[in-house]
């Protein structure tokens, strides 16, 4: 009898859930799992892959593949996002794990991405923990909080990237993370070039601190604002609102969103990161022509330091903003 | 006060003097002689060592740039700013620019690779370029595949001088898909110095070229009239 009661208290350990891109959070945690996106790690990691275009997800490939990072299964977002994803997803498959494709739905079908999401929910094992839906969206309604005290000069750029950016995965612990969101200390910033950061994160771990000390004050980084401003507490809540993921969407979709917030936030200049063999990086002359603002391309290519070509460039744009 | 420009292969320094602009150039790794005796308040700088070396103030070398053109050619709309180891190109009109410092075709480290292969001097380049007869096709915009194309042309019965030419317009047709539209272009930097190089620009641009007297110090004067 002792013995049964012991057993029952045992509880199965979390499943650790690899994940590529946005995949709601909220569906992976209350199927009692926890996420890890594997592109958090590759700005610090100072891996140099052997094959690749896209450093991003050549490095999680190939961290994936020698078991650097390891997840209990992984899931790839392959339709409406990254598209070296795809083939790079798969190859981490063939490695011998677990492996499930998720797709966006290209023209915002909420009955699509509905049933991506169950069949999602079927792979992680079922939805097992409902709460946390409601938890996660508390903590998103925090996220809101402090992108927008960010863009008031209230709390640092860097920091609060660092924290928007976390929102993909939490950490994979909702209590901590929201330890570490508390912790914030507000200050007061000299907002003189407001800039807006679009197209993917920058592979640089110090990006937004080396702009800052240029004097460009980052106000607005697109991707990780993805990260806060969808959410749900039922499949299908979350099948109507992700399916607004302007990545996974048409251009002209995504350029109408970028408008408004950029209006919002008042931006001087406009910073249009990409990433060296990346689909997006065609993007840009599209950007150049719908966005109304001063605008700087920079294209990275391995994670690091940011580069002293770079640096010029930001300094040169922040002279160029000078001078408007 | 004095425009100092420490660039990845030389250094300038400009200052006026009765009105008249007064210069200096050396090599980067001379850069403290032009300086010597030279309080650092009294000098502002730009070029890639802009925060190394003394000053008072400094500014990029796209905004110097502009200054700088300006002076000589005060409507400029596009200058094209070939140096030691990038090319820069700056849009006035439209407050843009873009820089190619990912490999070195299209910049002043190819032509020195090249006059190194030939065993000349790199200012001779363009006189032997006058002296082509025919100008071979050379494709490749990878500086180290274009020399092997330029080893094809010459083992093919064209002569030094022909290659050299193929090899100018294969740098500027390079630098051509950087430059947007415009009337005119202006070119500075010390590459620009090369008359062959200038000639086939010329041609595959099919615009007004513009170059000041002296190309390599414009970024050193600009620096000095955006703080004077």
């Amino acid at each position: 009898m002792q013995n049964h009661k012991f057993i029952l208290n045992i509880r199965m350990p979390v499943k650790k859930i690899g994940i590529t891109a946005l995949v709601p959070p909220e569906l992976i945690f209350a199927c009692d799992a926890s996420p890890f996106d594997v592109n958090n790690v590759i700005p610090s990691s100072r891996k140099y892959p052997g094959n690749k275009l896209c450093a991003w997800t050549a490095i999680w490939k190939e961290m994936l593949v020698k078991r650097d990072i390891n997840v209990d299964s992984l899931i790839v977002v392959a339709g409406g996002d990254c598209h070296n994803a795809l083939v790079d997803g798969q190859k981490a498959a063939m490695s011998g794990i677990p492996t499930h494709f998720f797709f966006y739905p290209f023209d915002g079908d909420s009955g699509y991405m509905e049933s991506q999401l169950h069949r999602l929910s079927e792979f992680l094992g079922g939805i097992k923990c409902p709460e946390k839906f409601k938890e996660i969206r508390e903590l998103k309604k925090q996220g809101q909080i402090i992108d927008k005290k960010r863009c008031c000069g209230k709390l640092s750029s860097g920091e609060v990237f660092r924290i928007l950016i976390s929102f993909s995965d939490l950490a994979g612990d909702l209590t901590g993370f929201s330890r570490i969101i508390s912790s914030l200390e507000e200050t007061d910033i000299d907002l003189r070039n407001r800039i807006a950061l679009i197209g993917v994160p920058p592979i640089y771990h110090d990006f937004h601190e080396v702009a800052h000390s240029l004097g460009l004050h980052i106000v607005f980084d697109e991707l990780p604002y993805e990260f806060i401003r969808h959410g749900g507490t039922t499949i299908q809540e979350m099948a109507y609102d992700y399916c607004g993921y302007t990545f996974a969407r048409p251009l002209e979709f995504r350029i109408d969103f970028l408008k408004k917030e950029l209006k919002k936030r008042k931006v001087d200049g406009v910073i249009h990161y990409t990433q060296f063999a990346c689909h997006h990086v065609l993007e840009d002359e599209i950007m150049r022509e719908k966005l109304d603002y001063p605008m700087l391309t920079i294209q990275g290519d391995l994670p690091g330091n940011t580069p002293q070509q770079i640096k010029l460039r930001l300094e040169a744009f922040r002279e160029v903003l000078d001078r408007l | 006060m004095i425009g100092l420009d420490v660039g990845s292969t030389a250094a300038k320094i400009v200052w006026i003097e009765n009105g008249d602009i007064k210069y200096r150039i050396t090599s980067t790794h001379n850069w403290k002689e032009l300086v010597t005796g030279i309080d650092g308040d009294n000098i502002v700088s730009t070029g890639y060592f802009r925060n190394i070396v003394p000053h008072r103030a400094s500014l990029t070398e796209l905004t110097a740039a502009i200054y700088g053109a300006r002076h000589y050619f005060p409507d400029a709309e596009v200058i094209v700013d070939i140096g030691g180891q990038d090319t820069k190109v700056v849009d006035v009109r439209n407050n843009n620019f873009v820089i190619n410092d990912k490999c070195s075709a299209g910049t002043g480290a190819f032509l020195e690779f090249v006059a190194n292969y030939f065993r000349i001097e790199l200012h001779e380049l363009g006189s032997m370029h006058a002296m082509a007869g025919r100008i071979p096709d050379i494709n490749n915009t990878c500086g180290v595949f274009a020399l092997s194309e330029m080893i094809s042309q010459l083992v093919g019965g064209y002569s030094k001088e022909e290659v050299i030419a193929g090899m100018h317009y294969a740098f500027a047709r390079r630098i051509s898909y950087m430059i947007p539209e415009a009337q005119s272009i202006v070119l500075i930097g010390g590459t620009v110095k090369n008359e062959g190089l200038v000639t086939a620009l010329k041609d595959v641009l099919k615009k007004e070229v513009l170059i000041p007297d002296e190309p390599q110090i414009i970024n050193a004067l600009g620096v000095l009239k955006y703080y004077s």
